[in-house]
């Protein structure tokens, strides 16, 4: 019962590899993630940057693990998202293009030869 | 089969299309106008917010005492810089912002004690790094020019700020020790570890020395200019022209030129040698700055240089070859020469990469730490105390 309401939400129905679908997908998960990890606190470890400890109580191995996963959720949040959400407003905008052109009421060769 | 093929080609083309879209309008999202970093007179927003992170952390010592171990444990230089950055940002403050000057001057003396206890009960060890215990020190009894020039130039600063006669003799002292040091030694060139001399520090100790004269009225001008002739003479990097960064005490170079140190340098020249500051900060920005789609940010080498990372550069991060270290350090050396643009774009790299955490106001970079939160603050602050010293207005 429950899966079949997930599947009739269509922002959750799997989506073909590189649809328009599939990237808004990809970046929601992104987001998910990264609003996960910010709100876990995880950036406060990226002070591994300067060479400098995140935490007194984690060990340094595990901060400097947590700081390196904040920071490529951090970057794909930042720069991967917004370019997903553009390139599937490209390819639907260019796929109503082609539709449309498609649908467009252009006269028949036979028709114009016949007048 | 060929329609999926089709979709997979557009799919990549429209990522492609997007990110060409995308990337060049990248830094708008974090850029702010300069006034937000830096503002003539008074303070801007980022320097309120980030001294109010400070003040609190001189109020409330369980937090202080967290935030330094958390330095101390990689490198315990940074405990003491952070202080020393903190004390010259507020004595700026105090003269951009001369209504909360009372506060400002009750932390900077609370530093100063603080430093100066810790100094006379742990011994000069107490801040330098653990290898400064390996070797003995050349010139006996051991005395850190490190140490002695940033706590010369914070009591300089509080002094110029407002007199305080317990700190006078104290300034006296110290300078007078690092003269003295200066003239038995024929090359001029004092250490900060053993055999190991650093043109950041003998920058900030002929600042404290100047700053000294105009309190006091003393008269190092020649000792000034001599070290100045001789350090163009005999420590700039014949490739690149600038300053190196560290040096035996015969003048033989350790490491060259570098982003970490010639910054401050630059900053540090503009009170001794205007037109020399102005060249080696140039030389800075055409070898070691960069801006790329809009975010600015700085090597630590110089292309005709190659060096290791360590403490001081930070971590490297490859492709761009960009240093945490240098990078912080562009911002005092872009601040000091008006250099809005390259300013504009190294804070836009702050706030894009430096994962800045506000709460009541208070400011922190979660990328950064104490010492560089203070560098950036002595950054957004920076200007009124040399402008003092160089107009001659007396306190």
């Amino acid at each position: 019962m429950i899966k079949l309401f997930w599947q009739r939400l269509a922002v959750f129905q799997r989506a073909e590899f590189l649809s328009a679908r599939d990237l808004l997908q990809r970046a929601m998960a992104i987001s998910v993630l990264f609003l996960a990890a910010h709100l876990a606190g995880l950036h406060a470890f990226t002070s591994v940057l300067n060479g400098t400890v995140g935490s007194l109580v984690v060990e340094v191995k595990l901060g400097t693990f947590l700081a390196a996963v904040y920071i490529i959720l951090y970057l794909a949040f930042v720069i991967l998202v917004p370019v997903l959400v553009l390139a599937a407003v490209i390819l639907m905008v260019g796929q109503r293009c082609v539709r449309t052109k498609g649908n467009s009421p252009v006269t028949p060769r036979h028709k114009i030869l016949k007048t | 089969m060929k329609s999926r093929m089709k979709r997979i080609v557009a799919g990549l083309l429209a990522l492609m299309i997007a990110a060409l879209i995308w990337l060049p309008c990248l830094h708008l999202v974090f850029a702010r106008p300069l006034s937000d970093f830096r503002q003539d007179p008074g303070l801007s927003p980022k320097a309120r917010q980030l001294a109010a992170r400070h003040l609190e952390l001189w109020t409330d010592p369980v937090l202080r005492e967290q935030e330094l171990k958390k330095m101390r444990a990689s490198n315990a230089e940074w405990d003491f810089m952070g202080r020393s950055y903190l004390v010259w940002s507020l004595a700026n403050m105090c003269l951009r912002d001369p209504v909360s000057k009372p506060l400002y001057l009750q932390t900077m003396d609370q530093i100063i004690d603080e430093t100066l206890r810790l100094e006379k009960e742990q011994g000069m060890y107490f801040f330098l790094m653990g290898y400064a215990k390996e070797r003995h020190y050349l010139r006996q009894p051991a005395q850190s020019l490190f140490l002695d020039s940033e706590i010369a130039l914070m009591l300089a600063s509080r002094r110029m700020v407002e007199e305080k006669p317990e700190y006078k003799p104290l300034l006296t002292e110290r300078v007078n020790a690092m003269v003295g040091r200066f003239q038995k030694n024929p090359g001029m060139l004092l250490e900060s570890y053993p055999d190991e001399c650093w043109m950041f520090d003998h920058c900030v100790a002929l600042d404290a020395i100047k700053m000294a004269d105009y309190l006091d009225g003393s008269n190092h001008s020649a000792l000034i200019h001599d070290w100045l002739a001789m350090a163009k003479q005999k420590l700039v990097d014949r490739e690149s022209g600038l300053l190196i960064s560290s040096f035996t005490t015969d003048g033989v170079p350790l490491d060259g030129p570098e982003g970490s140190t010639i910054w401050m340098v630059a900053h540090s020249l503009q009170l001794l040698d205007e037109d020399f500051a102005r060249d080696q900060y140039q030389r800075a920005r055409k070898e070691l700055g960069a801006i790329t789609l809009g975010f600015g940010y700085a090597h630590e080498w110089p292309k005709s240089w190659k060096g290791q990372a360590d403490v001081d550069s930070g971590p490297i991060i490859p492709g761009f070859e960009i240093s945490a270290g240098s990078s912080g350090m562009a911002f005092i050396g872009a601040s000091t020469f008006d250099d809005g643009k390259f300013l504009t774009s190294l804070a836009t790299t702050l706030d894009f990469a430096g994962f800045p955490s506000r709460t009541r106001g208070r400011l922190k970079y979660c990328a950064s730490n104490q010492v560089g939160d203070a560098a950036l603050l002595y950054a957004t602050t920076l200007g009124p105390l040399w402008q003092k010293v160089k107009t001659g207005v007396k306190p």
